[in-house]
């Protein structure tokens, strides 16, 4: 019975796999395979490389990675240097012509909003700086929207006979997309000029959204392990300057994050950071509301 | 299970690669072990890392200066290799002490160097991490030609059994290759579970059994990473082992003719 049951899961799986979709996509991230979905519906079937608990920064190397991006007819990625790591050499090992560089089906997220933290100057000492911009353009839910415009043309681009489905899925995303970010921005307003400490550079979308202000991070410089010194001036700089949260991702060590919550009396508070990166972010729409949700209760405690 | 990813196109240059190294590795690996320094693999390639980051220091990697690099890595783990053989001849007794000792010192030198300067670390990740996935065949050829090299010195100088120093370069110039190729684990364990578990067989023989027992190895890693869907160098290093565990208890139940002869 049991076995039966699985073959016949497998056979359902595959059909739906080979035959509904009209757009194959590859996504690096789950946020981008959760709006692939909003705005492709049953017309696109999506995959993410990562999930929400793992670095997208690296990736190990596995067989089916290269088999679906073979298959793909779309990469869409968040782009400014936070693949570089491994998403060029997919895809040149996979060889798929449709998805290369300059190609309709190459999207790139953070082509189509304002990066922030582009350096004016690099300067190799600071550590690992993207020389691209700060990546980590999900955090902030006002940039949702327009990457998923840019998705919904690439969609219909590829795939004109359904154009005005990807249209229509995209207006009626948009209308619950701008409810939410009014019912967000009224909920947010207590967390105004909130100082926090962060692990990793890769709040700052989500700090200009909320208006909060970072006052340092824990490593020293992106990437890097920090020195004991720098604990020592953070810890320094807490007494003066209190921080009232300390925030890392769900994909981080709680570690460092615990260590100066500890030393300090302040709390630390763990954000999703992407689709899947707590049990509550399931999608889009709850990523933003889990996020909200736990920094509002962090600072009533 | 996942067949999709059962595709020679997307697995034959990881087996490819995995021969290649194989074919250095196995008679380095026999060497290595009847010498008792399993860990000189480590320690080289971390010498080598430590190359990368001083050619970062110098700002190559900025012109992005491939080859510089490589003669970075290469001379750095060069200097290792004369150290070592230096070492050998000094204090023979304690060699395989001091290999550990040089691996610490060269993985926690290459962490107080980048402390300084943060962009050596993508190019020690690279060094030391290499994907078998992701290499294509363009790649192998470079590492054709060394390693036809490599083995020829070996074969033909018969470098094991008269030159101490010999086998050091040649080790060093090996491994700065195959670890940027494959990664450490793989090269660790492409250079010592061949030889451990053949080590009852001698000469021609146990380099047949050692080569024939690798490639197994890495066909199975390679169908198991596909059809389970799970990082290929890592259950390569489980499926090299679990070939070697098997060979070995074949070879157990059979006496050897020694035994049979004491037997007798």
């Amino acid at each position: 019975m049991k076995f039966n049951q699985i073959i016949i899961a497998l056979c359902l799986g595959f059909i739906s796999m080979t035959s509904s979709a009209n757009i194959n996509i590859f996504t690096c991230e789950p946020e981008w395979n959760a709006l692939a979905q909003e705005i492709g519906g049953d017309k696109v079937s999506s995959y993410s490389a990562t999930t929400g608990l793992q670095d997208p920064h690296h990736i190990q190397a596995r067989p089916s990675l290269i088999a679906k991006v073979r298959k793909a007819d779309m990469v869409a990625c968040t782009g400014a240097d936070l693949e570089i790591g491994w998403l060029p050499l997919l895809l040149r090992r996979a060889g798929n012509p449709r998805i290369q560089k300059g190609q309709p089906g190459y999207f790139m997220a953070t082509r189509y909003v304002r990066i922030l933290e582009k350096p004016k100057m690099i300067d190799r000492s600071q550590g690992d700086v993207h020389a691209a911009g700060n990546p980590h353009i999900q955090t902030s839910p006002k940039n949702i929207l327009p990457v998923a415009k840019a998705m919904a043309e690439k969609f219909a681009d590829i795939d004109p006979v359904n154009g005005a489905y990807y249209q229509q899925r995209l207006d009626d995303f948009s209308v619950r997309w701008k409810k939410a970010l009014r019912k967000w921005k009224r909920l947010v307003r207590p967390l105004k000029h909130l100082p926090i400490v962060v692990h990793h550079e890769n709040w700052v979308y989500l700090e200009d959204f909320l208006k909060i202000k970072q006052l340092a991070t824990l490593e020293d410089k992106p990437g890097i392990p920090p020195t004991s010194g720098h604990l020592v001036s953070l810890l320094d700089l807490m007494k003066v300057n209190p921080a009232k949260i300390i925030i890392h991702a769900g994909y981080q060590s709680e570690k460092p994050a615990k260590w100066l919550s500890k030393k300090t009396g302040i709390p630390a508070v763990k954000l999703p950071f992407t689709v899947g990166g707590t049990d509550a972010a399931k999608d889009l729409f709850s990523l933003y509301d889990d996020t909200f949700n736990r920094l509002l209760k962090a600072i009533k405690k | 299970m996942n067949f999709e990813a059962v595709d020679i196109t997307i697995l034959g240059p990881a087996f490819v690669a995995g021969l290649l190294v194989l074919s250095t590795h196995v008679p380095l690996g026999r060497t290595v072990l009847k010498r008792g320094i399993i860990f000189i693999d480590l320690a080289i390639a971390q010498i080598a890392g430590i190359g990368v980051i001083a050619a970062d220091a110098f700002g190559w990697e900025a012109e992005g200066a491939n080859w510089k690099i490589q003669i970075a890595a290469v001379s750095a783990a060069l200097l290792g290799a004369l150290l070592l053989n230096w070492t050998e001849k000094r204090f023979a007794k304690i060699q395989e002490a001091l290999i550990g000792i040089l691996f610490v010192l060269g993985a926690t030198l290459g962490l107080l160097m980048l402390a300084n300067n943060p962009h050596g670390g993508e190019h020690l990740k690279d060094l030391l991490v290499g994907q078998i996935l992701w290499v294509s065949y363009e790649q192998l050829w470079p590492i054709l030609a060394l390693y036809a090299l490599v083995l020829l010195a070996w074969f033909y100088l018969d470098i094991e059994k008269m030159n101490r120093l010999g086998f050091y370069l040649i080790f060093a110039v090996t491994i700065t290759a195959s670890v940027q190729l494959v990664g450490v684990y793989l090269v660790f364990a492409s250079l010592i579970i061949p030889a451990l578990a053949t080590r009852e067989k001698s000469g021609n023989s146990q380099l047949f059994f050692a080569y024939g027992l690798g490639a197994l190895g890495y066909l199975g890693g390679l169908l198991a990473s596909a059809l389970f869907d799970l990082p290929s160098g890592a259950i390569i290093v489980w499926s090299l082992a679990v070939f070697g565990i098997i060979f070995s208890t074949l070879i157990a139940r059979k006496p050897t003719e020694k035994q049979q002869k004491i037997n007798a």
